[in-house]
């Protein structure tokens, strides 16, 4: 399993598309300095890590669903699943030897892009600092274990949409198709507590059973950004934190299962 | 019809569709058992931080980019510049979506809060009025009912926002000078402008208008009181407390209301 794993990342990051996406997102963190003149409202600083965090969720979405689909459907429309598989590897570890090497890619591309947004908001605030001394005040400045939260909280909310599009894949016929759904997990995960706010608010019997069941079968991304600013004195309890990494475990361990139970039933 | 049902069986029997079954429930178990253990952070969540408004209408395409790809602030910002060059243009149901947008998007920002509601009471109902034919052809009744209702828009629009910023100070403040500037109500300005000053960090000059409105009011009585209370707590070494100002209109009111020499203020430190 870890052997999968590790050829898994490897592949992973030998491909331009995983090179393009940290590119982009590198350029996106580091340049977002330059964007503070359209900034009206957040502080600065909010600001560029709002951009930071922004570019890791959006372009680590992008590259998470596509590396899922992509390197599953690989294996699978090479053949080279049926050789890995006549060997004495279980299917069980395919799969989840594919998702550990999502989770260490996506990992590495939360990690590189946290600290490269810490260093830049360090280095911005220094200057801030230097030039208008009263800007930051005293003990408002950056927490930079607030950052490395962020980039934790960004992780696990990819670690679960690359278990949910590894789900998919393994009864999905095509790489598209897996994308697509990918992403549509993705706005649902994203938008469920708007439905459900909805069917509560309209009070029918059928909208609340369908209510339930979304908010059942889908995570709510929306507890991911529980490190939503740069004060220390935000930092949230370390229960709460807690809680959300077991819900993102949950959700993932939960889906890889389902994935193996599917992958087990399916004729490659 | 027999052939039918069979068909259906065969379906329903299919490999896939029990695959299916089987992730939806085993989601759905896992997704209950999960849901007990993250109910107190979610709770936590949504009290601590302001989250997208859910229950804004017309949040369009720059709602939807900015929820799945968190770029707030960008987004809003950018809608925001948008909302500029359509004000500049006086087109105010474009300049009013745009404003809801942004709100929208992104609610942690004061900034939006108040200059929405400073467009919407104050440019809103000039550009209604020069709609209608301008303000020499609108009958002053019409204009007086048009910056009404926009003033109680611009209220609702702040009512919300203090929702998400209930320690906000400046949205107290924007409150009370719509009451009075927009509305004319002199008693709901003065006790916006108390509200405000009740808040942590909040202006001298706040409690100042708060006396400067019960004057105006009639409400003299009550001006003074509120003036004497607060001068001896003013800093006489800041400039912004204005002490000097603030005996000053002591002063003016007991005169206005007949209070007795002996009965007058006396400020802290005053020779007998």
């Amino acid at each position: 399993m870890w052997l999968i794993a590790g050829n898994t990342l490897r592949e992973a990051a030998r491909q331009r598309f995983f090179q393009f996406l940290l590119l982009l997102a590198f350029t996106l963190t580091f340049g977002a300095r330059w964007l503070r003149d359209f900034n009206f409202g957040a502080p600065e600083l909010k600001f560029l890590a709002d951009c930071g965090f922004g570019a890791m969720a959006f372009l680590g979405a992008a590259l998470t669903i596509a590396a899922t689909a992509q390197l599953f459907f690989s294996e699978v429309d090479n053949r080279t699943a049926l050789t890995l598989l006549a060997k004495p590897v279980w299917r069980a570890e395919f799969v989840l030897g594919k998702l550990l090497g999502v989770a260490a890619l996506a990992a590495v591309f939360c990690a590189l892009l946290t600290g490269l947004l810490s260093l830049v908001l360090a280095w911005r605030e220094a200057e801030l600092v230097r030039l208008l001394p009263d800007a930051v005040a005293p003990g408002g400045g950056v927490s930079h274990a607030m950052v490395a939260l962020g980039g934790l909280m960004q992780w696990l909310r990819l670690l679960v949409l690359a278990a949910f599009t590894l789900l998919v894949a393994t009864f999905a016929q095509s790489q598209l198709f897996s994308v697509v759904t990918g992403f549509l997990v993705l706005v649902v995960c994203h938008l469920q507590h708007l439905a459900q706010d909805a069917y509560v608010r309209a009070g029918s019997a059928a909208g609340l059973v369908a209510s339930a069941l979304i908010s059942s079968v889908f995570p709510d991304f929306q507890v991911f950004q529980i490190a939503d600013s740069l004060a220390a004195a935000d930092l949230p309890a370390t229960g709460d934190v807690l809680r959300v990494t077991l819900y993102a475990l949950g959700y993932s361990a939960a889906a890889a299962g389902l994935a193996v139970v599917s992958f087990r039933r399916r004729e490659i | 019809m027999i052939y039918r049902l069979k068909k259906w069986l065969g379906l329903l029997a299919s490999r896939r569709l029990i695959t299916v079954a089987i992730v939806i429930a085993g989601l759905a178990a896992t997704g209950v058992i999960l849901s007990a253990i993250i109910a107190p952070a979610r709770d936590s969540i949504r009290a601590r931080q302001p989250a997208l408004r859910l229950d804004a209408a017309g949040a369009g395409q720059g709602a939807a980019l900015a929820i799945l790809g968190g770029f707030r602030a960008l987004v809003a910002d950018f809608a925001w510049i948008r909302m500029y060059t359509i004000w500049e243009r006086r087109d105010l149901p474009g300049t009013e979506m745009l404003l809801r947008l942004v709100t929208t998007i992104d609610p942690r920002p004061v900034y939006f809060w108040l200059n929405s509601a400073r467009i919407t009471a104050y440019d809103f109902p000039f550009w209604r009025v020069l709609a209608a034919g301008g303000f020499e052809t609108v009958p002053e009744d019409v204009q007086r009912r048009l910056s009404h209702e926009q003033a109680r828009s611009a209220l609702r629009g702040l009512e919300t926002a203090m929702r998400f910023h209930p320690g906000s100070v400046e949205l107290w403040v924007e409150r009370a000078n719509i009451e009075l500037n927009r509305l004319g109500d002199l008693n709901a300005a003065a006790e916006s402008y108390r509200r405000a000053w009740e808040l942590p960090g909040a202006p001298h000059y706040v409690a100042r208008l708060r006396a400067e409105v019960l004057r105006r009011a009639g409400r003299r009585a009550e001006a003074l009181e509120w003036l004497t209370r607060l001068h001896p707590t003013l800093p006489p070494a800041d400039e912004g407390a204005a002490a000097d100002v603030v005996l000053g209109r002591i002063r003016d009111l007991e005169r206005e209301l007949g209070v007795p020499k002996e009965r007058s203020y006396r400020p802290p430190g005053a020779r007998e």
